[in-house]
This record gives structure tokens, sequence and C-alpha cells, in this order.
């Protein structure tokens, strides 16, 4: 089951993180944290909807923003998301997800989560076929 | 010179980056020949007034004659360099007699590069 570990009064705390299902004309709020040290800086936040395989992930959709990074002295955790816009380009079907920071090598790339992002198939637009008489009284 | 109570050294970082707690440790040589009371004492020097003090959890001892004493303290990094000043004391008639100084700059460090360690999702909802 993908989750993801979060620090808690009691300790480790395990979030498990379920599917979500979306469709065309949606859009999919990922959050993410990140930890920075150093000057402030701007960067790019990436994040994808694909399939994990073998040969790397195979990206469909993408969302992507910049975000200010402040200044950090010391190690710090921030959080921040990125939108991604459901289209048709992706077909129906149950899909992986992953994010990182900054260019085609990233600085940081997230774990991917598996199986986590159901894409539902498009609703048609609206259509009649035929009609026909099916009673007739008097009223 | 002091006269009993002898900073020796100031051991403490050459800079600091602001906002960190610095520690410090302030070595003092008891000179007489026999064990008197010893204090230690500190301030920083950065341009405000009056001077924040350094926080010495254990501030004195009785130190044996002709032996050296440490004592740990620790501050705030400001955010400009800063000169600390080290004083030393002894205890004679029934009161702390101010005995010797020790000055020491600690710059400030410059904030380094930008630098990334990790990513994760953390949540992800249809919007």
């Amino acid at each position: 089951m993908n989750g993801v570990y979060l620090p808690s009064q009691f300790g480790i705390l395990f979030l498990p993180l379920a599917a979500v299902q979306v469709k065309p004309g949606d859009r999919l709020r990922v959050t993410c944290r990140y930890s920075h040290i150093g000057k402030g800086e701007t960067v790019t936040l990436y994040a994808a909807i694909g399939n994990s395989g073998w040969a790397g992930f195979d990206e469909i959709l993408h969302g992507s923003k910049s975000i200010s990074v402040p200044e950090d002295t010391s190690w710090q955790y921030r959080e921040d998301y990125v939108d991604i816009s459901i289209t048709s380009a992706i077909s129906a079907g149950i899909y992986d997800l992953y994010a990182k920071i900054d260019g085609a090598i990233p600085e940081v790339i997230s774990p991917t989560l598996h199986d986590v992002v159901e894409v539902l198939a498009e609703i048609p637009e609206s259509e009649f076929g035929e009609i026909s008489i099916t009673s007739y009284a008097k009223v | 010179m002091a006269q009993h109570a002898d900073i020796v050294e100031i051991v403490a970082p050459r800079e600091a980056m602001a906002g960190d707690r610095v520690d410090i440790t302030v070595r003092i040589k008891n000179l007489y020949p026999a064990t008197i009371g010893i204090m230690v004492g500190g301030a920083q020097e950065y341009g405000v007034a009056p001077w924040p003090g350094i926080e010495f959890p254990t501030n004195w001892a009785n130190v044996l004659g002709g032996v050296t004493q440490s004592f740990s303290g620790y501050f705030t990094m400001p955010y400009r360099a800063v000169k600390i000043h080290a004083y030393s004391y002894y205890y004679a008639e029934g009161t702390w007699h101010f005995d010797d100084e020790m000055i020491r700059t600690i710059d400030l460090a410059a904030v380094p590069e930008s630098e990334l360690s990790s990513i994760e999702i953390i949540s992800y909802a249809r919007r």
C-alpha cells in the first residue's frame, strides 16, 4: 500500500494514500514536502501522472509551477503544491504519480506512488438515437 | 594581567550562521597556590546596548591552586559579527572580585548555496 511517513507526537505516523478518481476537465492537486538549506532561490515544482516501468516513468500528463524557496540557515521542511490538468490525452485506467524539483536532471525526485490515480472514462456528449411511440391513450 | 583567575583561552568557532547556537568554553587558571572560588561571565558586543549576556549553566567552581577550569557557555549568533567578552572573578573576603578579561571575535558565516535534499508527495486530491 502506498503512503507517507509523517512525524507526530506519537512518533512516526504512516498515512496510507488511497486512489483518487479523476476525469477529463478535473485538476489533480499534488502536495509535496521537501527539505532545503541555504540561500533562497526560485525552482520548478513538477508532478506527473503516467506509468512507472523498468525503463523509467512514462509520463502522460504533467503540471509544473515556479516556487520561491526562502533562505534557510538550517535544514527546513517546506510544503507546496502543483496542479495537473486532466485532459482527454489520458485514457481511462489506473496510473502512477511522482514529483520532482527542477529540470530534466532533477535536483530531487520523489518516490513513485503506484496505482494512486484512477482516470474515469469521459462521459460522451448528449446524443439521441431514435424515438418511437410506446403508447397512446385518452387523457 | 590577572591576579588569581587568569583567562587562558576562549574556545569558540571562527564563524557561525545567524540564529545558530554558538557553544563556547572559557578556560580559567587559578594562579593562587590554594583552592579559591572562580566565577566566569560573558557578554556579546555587536552594536546593541546593553550588551547581551552569555549563558553559563555552571558559572563558578572551587578550583585547586594551579589548576585550569573549563566553563561551558552558549549564546545565539546575531545577524552580524560579534565580539565575545569573557570575564573572570575570584572569591575573597566575602565577595566576588573582577580579575581578567579576554575578547574574541566570531564572524558571521555566509549562508550556503541553496540545496534540496528530498521531496515526497504527501497528498493528492481532485480539484
